[in-house]
């Protein structure tokens, strides 16, 4: 394991992205990895906030358009987060830290399709359920959790 | 010779407050995790606003998708009172930083902006009769604030880089 995770640091892309000093290399992937949690993550608390109950005045079937904007999101971070992972392999795929925040966003996501299910699937109900509310809660509990934990890896 | 703000500095490092602020562990990797939780509430909330403003989502009422602003307001709070926190504990990584100051040219950008909406246009949308607001003034308004935010994080992103901060 510890063959492969130094092979992927010593990689031609993992020194480029991590030694090269251009700026399009490591500060512009990190740019995308933090434009896309500011994407996924704040429209994913849109619908977290309405479901749980502020603004009520927005209609909830229009919200599901966030979806997409959501997997947007999502994508850009789970390919800038490979090539940052390469970049520092030995350390990020060592760290307790790391698989808590890679655990809380597989969890987070499949919350995510739960309540895009809930809401709007073909069972979906016009009224928002308690449990579609609960999961919206855990929905913005578990982002969080992933910010603190994606941001705590700079200081292990 | 440029006049620089290095005596301020000087100066504010040396206050207890500062000092509070480096001296305590945890206070500095709490701030950027909130700092990044506000960066996310404005984005998604003030973003979803203005793409209604754009035109998307139209089946939502422009005073609804305003409800929900104060949410937005509060993320930047949120970062704002981080962000302040930082400068003040290391004034030093931010005075001569090319970086800080590109991001406070865009934050001044994105809050005027905002500001100005607010002035002119939120009793308006308030009572949902945006629809006498010339549709490009809105857009203009949209447009500025979405371009402006994105400076405002890229320029946040690029400060250990093109400067010195952490």
């Amino acid at each position: 394991m510890m063959e492969v995770l130094a092979a992927l640091e010593g990689s031609g892309f993992g020194t480029w992205l991590r030694e090269s000093g251009s700026i399009w290399a490591y500060p512009a992937v990190l740019t995308l990895h933090t434009m896309g949690m500011g994407v996924l993550v704040g429209a994913s608390a849109v619908i977290d906030l309405r479901l749980i109950g502020f603004a009520p005045q927005i209609p909830l079937a229009p919200l599901g358009r966030l979806f997409p904007i959501m997997w947007t999101g999502f994508w850009v971070n789970a390919i800038t987060g490979v090539a940052l992972f390469v970049a520092d392999a030995t350390t990020k795929g060592t760290t307790t830290v790391f698989m808590a925040k890679l655990a809380i966003i597989v969890v987070a996501v499949i919350v995510l399709f739960d309540i895009k299910r809930r809401v709007y699937g073909a069972n979906a109900t016009a009224v928002v359920t308690p449990g579609a509310r609960a999961l919206a809660a855990a929905s913005l509990a578990l982002w969080f959790l992933a910010i603190a934990t994606g941001r705590y890896m700079a200081y292990v | 010779m440029v006049p620089t703000l290095d005596g301020f500095a000087f100066w504010l490092r040396a206050t207890p407050i500062s000092e509070a602020i480096r001296v305590l562990p945890w206070l500095w990797p709490l701030g950027e995790i909130l700092h990044f939780v506000g960066l996310c509430l404005l984005v998604g909330v003030v973003g979803f606003f203005d793409l209604r403003l754009l035109g998307l989502f139209r089946q939502v009422p422009i005073s609804a998708a305003w409800s929900l602003v104060p949410w937005g307001k509060a993320g930047f709070g949120l970062a704002a009172l981080t962000g302040v926190t930082f400068f003040v504990g290391a004034p030093d990584q931010y005075v001569n930083n090319v970086a800080f100051y590109f991001k406070v040219v865009f934050l001044i950008i994105a809050g005027a902006n905002a500001v100005f909406f607010e002035w002119a246009y939120a009793a308006k949308v308030t009572r949902n009769d945006i629809a006498t607001v010339a549709p490009r003034t809105l857009k203009t308004i949209a447009v500025v604030s979405i371009v402006s935010w994105f400076f405002v994080i890229y320029w946040g992103r690029m400060l250990p880089f093109v400067g010195n901060a952490f």
